[in-house]
């Protein structure tokens, strides 16, 4: 999927400098106040990546965890990813304490609520169907089922930390940056996604506003799904209405600021694909591969 | 072409689709480096629609038909596509919040540039240019929302800087924002004229912040035509009785003179800004004595046409009040008769809800309003607060001092902690919401959002059946608000297709037909003109008038001076003081929060000849006419 290859599409006008901080305008990296985070970045590697790479590289892992069955192989990749993401990103200590004690805890949880989704019966066979847990009434909580219940619980996590490579360590602007400069993604698309962004919490706010309103009106006197939903239908008109007109406005001032007048634009910042992205892609799939290996329907 | 204006429109015409007429019509005019040209005219005559022209925006992104020719240095702008001429005019908007797409200061002053394939390290050159000269340079790394109202349009502006175009269009950049926010705007801007570097092109209603800084003004009628395009001193002095009559609106100390010279004090040449209007004052030997503030004449005082000001009140339609014991004034409310006095009652004409003019109304003690649950942050901190019913309380501050907070916890919008709010008896919060709108009616700063029925008759419907009002006995009702709002045609509308005052209207119809007698505004007369804004105020005089106690939040502290009866000061939170409008305006408070006085009383403050003015503050203490007066 990583098409572009390693010199990466950039703008025609400025050379594919392989950068990252420094280069093309040293003298303009002091004026950068992204500058100084990046001199700091190689200290934890994942900085120093294509956030393609750090995307492209676990994919694969979370459809392999998604198929696969028992404890051990899900486990494995919670610790590994785990694992990456302590060496490689600057956690805050509360990040670093929800990793180590909230994913351990998570997962007997989740054992718990998923295990009594399970069907008795299709546990039958497994050895521990014979250790009960908790009876109540006619039910039996065995063991077998909490197994169950924790290993949908711990692909559940390892995908969510396979996902956490990329999220915690790069940003939006730069996902889309790296999509537009690497994937030749549209810049129009990328950054009227990334204005559209700002909509969200402005929506929220303006729906609490709207909401407030409505009471005020005395909206609030019925009960039930039904009040609930027609309340609800009162808001879209507004909503809709401050939402379009937002969104016009916003449109012009793009217009007007020159947005999509030219086929590219400049880049302040440059997102190739360098050796070290595809050296990390290679590793993390090869590691990988030996743990699912070393792992597979144990 | 070196020779070319930057601007220059030919009998340019602009019909919005859909629209009957066109507005702006035939408008000829060029702008060359270094001018700062002011367009004026009264609202809809199409200020901003041209704006949108100047640019290529009408045609190319806006759906209106253009006549005429732009040309934007030398380039048509029909021909030429938005991207193109964006190299030659640099935009700003109205409202701050529509301008800003990226996630930090300097990414968006670096994204018109990068748009426009700037080289990368001139691109940042630019960026922090522009960024040092709004003074926002060493916050580029905090994301806009961090920015003040004020700080986020010197953004955009900077942004507009950042392009590097010769023409700067500016399409009422302060009308959403506090005085704060104003002068650090136009304190920007002064910098941006004195270099004359630019052309730049202003739209603004707020003339007493940009009169020292244009040098042209040029005028459009009501129906859209340039009727005026002159130097801006003289245009303003010279013929302000014929922009007054455009509906136009003209700097406050501009207006006072008017009024002045209608009294028999003549100051020539008329005065634009307070200090032009003191030092005016100050080189007369003698000045009649201010009207105190109880003068029974209640003059609108910032209608467009002074002139005409008390003679309206005369002929209007006829109410009697009776202030104290002996005066009596005709005032142009709508049929009330109200006895102001000790223990007198007024009657509220709609429903016959009756309140008790003299006593407490709303009682705040200790309160105090988090946002946002229990662990928010604290927004209103220890308020203890008495509303006098009939009184016309206006809450000021800086954004941010908690004002709209406080007004939404006395009308229960919010919940405030048990005990610490009381209207007419009952906790506004935790009573049922028949009750609240009995006694105290809300409107929100946009009128929309308070709409919840398909028809403009409904809309007022809603609120007596909410009473358990018969649709018998709901009728009349609804009939007599229509009435009383001017609405009557409009009755099967949609509410969100009436224009923006009507919406208004019927906001505050909706508020008031349960009978509440108390009316509770946040914002009114934001971001509209003052010719709106007065009209909002007159019709909110006009309930006062008849026995509604209302309450308003605001930072027009003009529009405070010229129809609160009191003022609460909030600044952070805390309410620093609460008081007549006088006092309060003669006292430190104002400054303390960080406002600014309002224009007429910086002029009469520093008077040094007439010591009986300093405690001039609203239009109708100026002297009027003899004619006026009877």
């Amino acid at each position: 999927m990583i098409a572009a290859g390693e010199s990466g599409a950039v703008t025609p006008e400025l050379p594919a400098t392989p950068t990252d901080g420094g280069g093309p305008h040293a003298a303009s990296a002091a004026l950068d106040p992204f500058a100084e985070h990046r001199a700091r970045r190689p200290s934890r590697f994942l900085y120093a990546l294509n956030p393609l790479a750090k995307l492209a590289a676990p994919l694969p892992v979370m459809v392999i965890v998604m198929f696969s069955r028992g404890i051990a192989l899900p486990l494995a990749f919670v610790v590994f990813a785990a694992a990456v993401l302590l060496i490689g990103a600057r956690l805050s200590g509360r990040a670093v304490a929800a990793l180590l004690i909230g994913t351990p805890v998570a997962a007997l949880v989740l054992g718990v609520t998923f295990g009594v989704w399970i069907d008795p019966s299709s546990v039958a066979g497994h050895p521990a169907a014979s250790v009960t847990l908790v009876s109540i009434g006619g039910w039996d909580f065995t063991l077998a089922a909490y197994l169950v219940g924790f290993a949908t619980g711990l692909r559940i996590l390892a995908i969510l930390l396979l996902s956490l490579i990329a999220g915690v360590t790069s940003t939006g602007p730069e996902f889309v940056r790296s999509m537009v400069q690497n994937l030749r993604v549209p810049y129009r698309l990328g950054y009227t996604a990334l204005a559209a962004l700002r909509f969200v919490p402005r929506f929220g706010h303006e729906l609490e506003i709207i909401r407030a309103a409505h009471r005020v009106r005395g909206t609030d006197i019925g009960r039930g799904p039904v009040a609930a939903v027609q309340r609800a239908l009162g808001y879209i008109v507004p909503l809709l209405a401050s939402a379009i007109r937002h969104a016009e406005r916003v449109a012009l001032a793009m217009d007007a600021r020159a947005f999509g007048a030219h086929r590219t634009r400049t880049e302040r910042h440059f997102s190739p694909w360098r050796l070290r992205d595809t050296v990390f892609v290679a590793c993390f799939l090869a590691a990988s591969i030996v743990i699912a290996w070393l792992t597979w329907g144990r | 072409m070196p020779s070319a204006p930057l601007l220059d429109l030919d009998r340019v015409s602009i019909r919005h689709e859909g629209a009957e007429l066109a507005t702006p019509v035939d408008v000829s005019f060029e702008v060359a480096r270094g001018e700062v040209v002011l367009i004026l005219g009264p609202s809809g005559c199409g200020k901003s629609t041209l704006t949108l022209a100047l640019d290529g925006l009408v045609p190319h992104a806006v759906p209106a038909a253009l006549e005429g020719t732009v040309r934007v240095a030398g380039l048509d702008t029909s021909e030429h596509p938005v991207g193109v001429l964006s190299e030659h005019v640099a935009m700003v908007f109205q409202d701050p919040d529509a301008q800003i797409v990226t996630g930090t200061v300097l990414d968006e002053v670096c994204f018109a540039p990068e748009n426009q394939l700037v080289e990368a390290s001139e691109v940042l050159e630019r960026a922090e240019r522009a960024l040092k000269l709004v003074g926002l340079w060493d916050r580029r790394a905090e994301n806009p929302d961090t920015l003040s109202g004020g700080g986020r349009q010197r953004l955009a502006v900077a942004c507009a800087l950042a392009m590097a175009a010769p023409v700067l269009v500016l399409d009422e950049p302060t009308a959403n924002l506090d005085p704060a926010g104003i002068d650090e705007v136009y304190a920007v801007l002064r910098e941006l004229a004195s270099e004359r570097d630019h052309a730049v092109v202003l739209v603004e209603h707020n003339l007493d912040a940009a009169v020292d800084l244009v040098d042209r003004v040029i005028v459009l009628d009501a129906g859209g035509r340039l009727v005026i395009d002159g130097p801006a001193r003289e245009v303003l002095r010279e013929r302000a009785d014929e922009l007054v009559a455009l509906g136009v609106w003209l700097p406050v100390s501009t207006l006072a003179a008017m009024r002045l010279r209608d009294a028999g004090v003549v100051l020539d040449p008329l005065p634009l800004t307070p200090s032009e209007l003191a030092a005016a004052l100050d080189a007369l030997p003698s000045l009649p004595a201010p009207l105190s503030d109880s003068s029974p004449v209640r003059s609108t005082a910032l209608s467009p046409r002074p002139t005409l000001a008390t003679g309206l009140a005369t002929g209007a339609t006829g109410a009697i009040a009776v202030i104290g014991e002996t005066a009596i004034a005709i005032s142009p409310a709508t049929g009330a008769i109200a006895v102001i006095g000790e223990t007198a009652i007024a009657i509220s004409p709609a429903t016959g809800a009756i309140a008790v003019i003299g006593e407490t109304a709303i009682r705040a003690r200790d309160l105090s309003v988090r946002r946002g649950g229990r662990r928010g942050p604290i927004v209103v901190e220890g308020v203890d607060l008495d509303v006098t019913a009939g009184d016309f309380l206006a809450i000021v501050g800086t954004n941010g001092a908690g004002k709209t907070s406080l007004l939404q916890a006395l009308a229960g919008v919010i919940p405030a902690p048990r005990g610490t709010v009381d209207v007419l008896g009952v906790d506004p919060a935790r009573c049922p919401s028949r009750e609240r709108a009995q006694r105290i009616g809300f409107v929100f700063q946009n009128p929309e959002h308070q709409f919840i029925a398909p028809t403009v008759a409904e809309e007022l419907a809603q609120g007596l059946r909410l009473q358990g009002v018969s649709e018998a006995d709901a009728a009349p009702r609804v009939e007599a608000m229509l009435h009383r709002f001017g609405l009557e045609a409009l009755r099967d509308q949609h509410p969100f297709l009436l224009s923006g005052g009507q919406k208004r209207r019927l906001s505050v119809g909706t508020a008031l037909i349960a009978g509440a007698p108390v009316l509770a505004l946040d914002e009114p007369t934001f971001g509209q003109d003052r010719a709106r804004a007065s009209e909002l105020l007159d019709m909110l005089r006009g309930l006062n008038d008849d026995g509604t106690t209302v309450l308003v939040v605001t930072h027009d502290l003009q529009l405070v001076a010229d129809y609160a009866s009191h003022i609460a000061v909030m600044d952070s939170g805390r309410l620093l003081g609460i008081g007549p409008t006088a006092e309060v305006l003669a006292g430190p408070l104002v400054e303390q929060a960080g406002l600014r006085h309002p224009p007429l009383a910086r002029a009469t403050r520093g008077l040094e000849r007439h010591p009986a003015w300093h405690s001039i503050t609203r239009m109708s203490q100026l002297p009027v006419s003899s004619k006026g007066a009877s």
